[in-house]
């Protein structure tokens, strides 16, 4: 069997400062070319498992870490996040801290420049990524002179152009507006047509409902769900008691038959849901 | 752009960075080199051309305005007040004795600061610093170095955004800015301890994305911008060194026979910079009166 894009066995983390672990044994793995949403209320230590990915925690942010987590089959822990960039690409929550170089083009250009890609190539990708998110025509601006949006845009493209194997994305959209979240998770739905294996943290649940295969869902450190995302959200009831939400479509039919004592299909895409109560009407 | 790079199309701004690099290294040493008043003020004016290649004379007057307060300064005060001098040239408000020997030793100095001042003007409005980064990096320096030096021009406009938020956040928690002097040093704590912390902890989370990048990645590294040494900058590194060798044999044989110095000359280049100096002075008491008067523009 080959293996799994990313596996995770007994993690457990704690930072130096706390005495309770941020994670607790954690378990799960995701397949090539699936895309994970993590979701779970602040503090829950889903930045941590996703930085346990790339080697982030514990190289860079130290802590005490025990289990395992392996990417494409090797273990993170015996390389470097240097090396790790290779396979994993990661986006953090603020694009502007991002940022680093005085034009796009350099901005992309930087990290593979610090993978060794020739600059014949680094053209090629430069310009693909710009394409990929939709930057085109932008190469020469300053990355400080974008929008919000379009900075998260350069940043995945920055990341993209280093062509990993796998995606993090840590709240990409919590600093964007409507406009420009629906611009990141745009890029999310072409990663998979790309053939990459995606992870995003997010609050937006219906986003998360439309775009991701599965659902992990952390609290206080322990994954209390972890299942395709019809499934994650559909389970109103657990949702609700680790104070989270469905979409409102989900919400919404979930409510009706607990009012009205219905037993209407719940579903969590909005053409679906109104098929279904309108077959429920009838 | 938060440098003063001018994007132009001229012949100096095709040099590669490299070169320009040895051309400031060249103009400091000849700076010492040639320590006579008239040499310099040659050398001097020999600059302005390359000024005018690069088509940045007018920024390049202004910037180098600052600079001649400097020498207004040093040429005025040591001329005066210098204890080498024993030769009076001339006596102003009938006490003050410019004497020969200290004013060729200020205006030794300030046209030094001038032609180095140039030089550096020259380096820094024709070269991008990404092209100045991978240059140096060229060069063996440390590719963590070359970063250092950009990201300064990344890092400040965020730090001034910043900056502004923290003041607009602290008034709004009735924090006095336009009060008394001493008042507003008191204050400065409560705005430089946020923006420090802030900035710490950008730059912490800098740290983790360049790690992210692979910076810290052991093996060779490329970069987008190419710059290469052709034959322009052969010329031009050629002329220097010809130029160089030129210097040291006047300074060698020529300079017992060679005598520019004079009385004279050393006089009208302290009136020179008074005069302008004057007009600095003018045309910013005119702009703050049109300010007080017209506030239109």
């Amino acid at each position: 069997m080959a293996a799994k894009a990313i596996e995770v066995n007994n993690l457990t983390f704690s930072y130096p400062d706390t005495d309770e672990p941020v994670l607790k044994d954690i378990n799960f793995s995701i397949n090539h070319g699936e895309i994970l949403g993590i979701i779970g209320p602040t503090g829950a230590g889903k930045s941590t498992l996703a930085m346990c990915v790339n080697g982030l925690v514990p190289q860079v942010i130290n802590g005490e870490m025990e289990g395992t987590v392996k990417v494409n089959g090797s273990k993170v822990s015996e390389s470097s996040v240097a090396k790790m960039s290779e396979e994993v690409g990661f986006v953090f929550q603020e694009p502007e801290n991002q940022l680093s170089q005085m034009t796009i083009e350099e901005e992309i250009a930087f990290g593979m420049g610090n993978l060794g890609v020739p600059r014949d190539e680094m053209l090629g990708r430069i310009t693909h990524a710009l394409d990929q998110v939709g930057l085109t025509g932008f190469e020469k601006r300053s990355p400080l002179a974008l929008s919000g949006g379009q900075q998260q845009r350069l940043a995945i493209a920055a990341v993209l152009a280093m062509r990993p194997s796998i995606m993090i994305m840590d709240e990409p959209t919590s600093m964007l507006d409507p406009k420009g979240k629906n611009e990141v998770y745009d890029v999310l739905k072409n990663l998979k047509d790309y053939g990459m294996t995606g992870i995003i943290i997010d609050h937006e649940v219906e986003r998360i409902a439309a775009y991701c295969d599965k659902v992990l869902v952390l609290h206080e450190g322990e994954v209390q769900m972890f299942a395709p995302s019809d499934e994650v959200f559909t389970n109103i009831r657990q949702l609700h008691e680790l104070t989270l939400n469905a979409p409102q479509v989900t919400e919404f039919l979930a409510s009706y038959n607990q009012t009205f004592g219905k037993d209407v299909k719940l579903s969590t895409t909005l053409e679906e849901s109104v098929n279904n109560f309108e077959s429920a009407c009838k | 752009m938060n440098s003063l790079y001018m994007p132009k199309d001229s012949l100096i701004h095709s040099l590669d960075p490299r070169t320009k690099m040895l051309f400031v290294v060249f103009v400091v040493a000849s700076s010492f080199i040639l320590n006579d008043p008239a040499l310099q003020l040659v050398f001097l004016v020999a600059l302005f051309p390359l000024v005018v290649l690069a088509k940045v004379v007018k920024p390049y007057l202004i910037s180098i305005q600052f600079l001649l307060l400097f020498a207004v300064l040093i040429m005025t005060v040591h001329g005066i007040y210098n204890p080498i001098g024993v030769t009076p040239v001339f006596e102003i408000f009938g006490g003050l004795t410019f004497k020969y020997e200290s004013m060729v030793y200020a205006s030794v100095m300030s046209f030094r600061i001038l032609v180095i001042g140039t030089a550096a003007v020259l380096f820094v409005m024709t070269t991008h610093p990404s092209d100045m980064a991978s240059a140096l990096v060229k060069w063996k320096v440390p590719h963590s170095f070359a970063f250092i030096l950009l990201s300064t021009f990344q890092i400040i406009p965020i730090i001034a955004r910043e900056a502004k938020i923290v003041m607009e956040a602290q008034q709004a928690r009735c924090l006095d800015v336009k009060g008394s002097l001493i008042q507003r040093v008191k204050n400065l704590v409560p705005m430089f301890a946020p923006l420090f912390i802030i900035t710490f902890m950008k730059v912490h989370q800098l740290s983790y994305v360049l790690e992210c990048r692979a910076f810290s990645r052991k093996g060779e590294k490329t970069s987008l911008r190419e710059t290469k040494i052709g034959s322009l900058d052969y010329t031009f590194l050629l002329g220097m060194l010809g130029f160089l060798a030129f210097e040291i044999y006047l300074k060698l044989f020529m300079m017992g026979s060679l005598q520019l110095t004079t009385d004279a000359l050393l006089t009208y280049s302290l009136f020179g910079t008074w005069i302008v100096f004057g007009f600095m002075i003018i045309k910013f008491v005119v702009k703050q009166f049109q300010g007080k008067i017209g506030g239109a523009n």
